[in-house]
């Protein structure tokens, strides 16, 4: 790892991270500031989700918990939209943050420092993933902090431990396909589209799958199908899935640094 | 040791690209030129030496270091200036410059101030902001800032003016003379001429000569003006004469053959005036390109 990368690559992302930051702090910030009002209306939400038919709710993430008790209100929104939101910055961070070198032309300047292509690689990685975990962590904090601020009763840490810990697996394994699908693609190409339709289609894949029996094996296809970001308290932690998808996203990781090491950096 | 030596080094994009067996053998201590039309492979040659692209065959080494598996190393060693400039644009060049430095060990930073003063940069100002001859500026510095043994020059003189020129050739020859190898890429003879001892010339992706300079220019012919005394005109001018040119008592033309032949015959002649000069190295050159 080279040092002086490292601290570039940090000090250049600072913007981007606090503008997505900002967003994801503001969303949660929100979904928490509606629970009380939203939880005065319990019974009569309870009643309108019984018209809704229970496939769709399925596939918002709603059920009878989510009017019930702040975690199960955030839950629905933890899944859908901040699992999501943070994907999508991070996948997105992950794509720019080899190929915007060679976009802009940089990549000569800072392939002919006495730097391997394999420490550029895992630097840049290693960049990446300090800024996911800190992102990660922040929101973890704020919705920690919000939820036991606006909770009536006791809150239950461990569900929460769990789904957020989930939420971390998909939102690494979110990044690494970003990493490797900048690879693939011209350095001309904008990723954010690729990385949207990414993260929400294989969240909606999941919802889809989960609404009927029918559908099931659509889920196989999605991450989300492998991790367990609801409050259901009968789920546990799906340790096997984490580790499988740790392990394709390392794979994924390894393909892209070979792809790099491989390519010829056009003048 | 030699600084640059490539045998057989090539690298083919499709059928026509690219560089083809292309062998050279630089001297430590050499400022060595590397002269073609654009689009001759002068370019890739120099992106493959760096490790920026990776040959389809044959192979290289640079003070002594393999370009393919010990790219790093070898890089310590070498300043390279290219010849388009594209920096992080939301840096500005004293960041540019830490930046670079950062990758090289024991780097005095006040270096960038003094070259800086010399090259009339200012370095508070954002590199997306800086012309283009600025941002050349910037490129000669961080080349040179941590005292390679082996300078990779393309295009090294395109976007600075007379007075920058000047400057940067002046810093060339002081690098020279503290020993430093110059590997001098360009299309512009004048300045290979300026600079070089030796100048390889690369067409259609393969060497086509090197040759030691000023052997070059003593091999090759003379232009030839001379004036006879009205009453005494020699119209047999000395074998090795072509392309004469008469004005009354007047005749210009271009000799190729031994000087002493030419001072006899001038020296048996009633010569009035003489003007001898050297084409100049375009001219010889032109030959290379034609071929």
């Amino acid at each position: 790892m080279n040092k002086n990368l490292y601290i570039k690559e940090l000090k250049r992302n600072r913007k981007n991270f606090f503008v997505w930051l900002s967003i994801v702090f503001g969303f949660t910030l929100l979904v928490l500031s509606i629970f009380p009002y939203m939880s005065g209306m319990g019974e009569g939400l309870t009643a309108l989700m019984e018209q809704i038919p229970p496939e769709i709710g399925k596939a918002m993430g709603m059920d009878e918990q989510t009017w019930s008790s702040a975690l199960g209100f955030y839950s629905t929104y933890y899944g859908v939209y901040i699992v999501v939101l943070i994907s999508i910055y991070t996948a997105s961070t992950g794509a720019g943050i080899i190929s915007k070198e060679e976009r802009d032309r940089t990549s000569e300047f800072l392939l002919t420092r006495p730097v391997s292509r394999k420490t550029v690689f895992w630097t840049k990685i290693a960049a990446l993933f300090s800024l996911t975990l800190i992102f990660f962590g922040l929101q973890t904090v704020l919705a920690g902090i919000g939820l036991s601020l606006v909770n009536e009763g006791t809150m239950d840490w461990g569900i929460f431990t769990r789904m957020h810990a989930s939420g971390f697996i998909l939102i690494c394994f979110f990044t690494a396909i970003g990493v490797l699908i900048s690879m693939f693609f011209t350095p001309k190409k904008n990723f954010m589209g690729m990385v949207v339709g990414l993260t929400f289609g294989t969240y909606f894949l999941n919802a889809i799958a989960k609404s009927t029996e029918a559908t099931k094996w659509i889920g196989y296809i999605s991450p989300f199908n492998y991790m367990e970001i609801t409050i259901d308290p009968h789920h546990a932690f799906n340790y096997w899935g984490a580790i499988v998808l740790i392990l394709v996203a390392i794979i994924l990781l390894i393909v892209a640094l070979k792809s790099y090491e491989k390519r010829d950096m056009a003048g | 040791m030699l600084a640059i030596e490539t045998i057989n080094l090539s690298k083919l994009y499709g059928e026509n690209r690219g560089i083809r067996n292309v062998n050279l053998k630089v001297e430590r201590g050499e400022v060595f030129g590397f002269i073609g039309p654009n689009g001759a492979g002068k370019s890739t040659t120099i992106r493959t030496l760096l490790g920026l692209i990776h040959p389809s065959g044959g192979r290289a080494t640079i003070l002594g270091h393999d370009i393919v598996s010990e790219g790093v190393e070898l890089r310590k060693k070498i300043g390279y200036l290219p010849s388009e400039v594209h920096y992080y644009d939301e840096m500005n060049s004293r960041e540019l410059l830490e930046y670079s430095i950062g990758f090289y060990d024991n780097i005095n930073p006040d270096e960038i101030e003094h070259l800086a003063d010399f090259f009339e940069l200012d370095l508070a100002k954002n590199i997306a902001d800086l012309s283009f001859g600025n941002k050349k500026k910037c490129a000669i510095i961080q080349a040179v800032l941590h005292r390679p043994e082996l300078l990779i020059l393309d295009e090294p003189t395109s976007g600075l003016d007379p007075l920058m020129q000047n400057r940067f050739f002046d810093l060339l020859e002081e690098k020279h003379k503290e020993g430093t190898t110059i590997f001098f890429s360009s299309h512009i003879l004048s300045e290979i001429q300026r600079m070089c001892d030796r100048a390889a010339v690369i067409r259609d992706g393969e060497i086509s000569a090197i040759e030691n300079i000023q052997d070059l220019l003593k091999k090759q012919m003379k232009k030839v003006r001379i004036v006879f005394n009205p009453d005494a005109i020699n119209r047999n001018l000395p074998i090795g004469s072509q392309n004469e040119k008469w004005h009354d008592q007047k005749v210009n033309f271009e000799y190729v053959g031994p000087i002493e032949s030419l001072i006899q015959w001038m020296n048996e002649s009633k010569v009035v005036d003489v003007v001898m000069e050297e084409p100049d190295l375009e001219t010889i050159f032109m030959n290379y390109y034609k071929r």
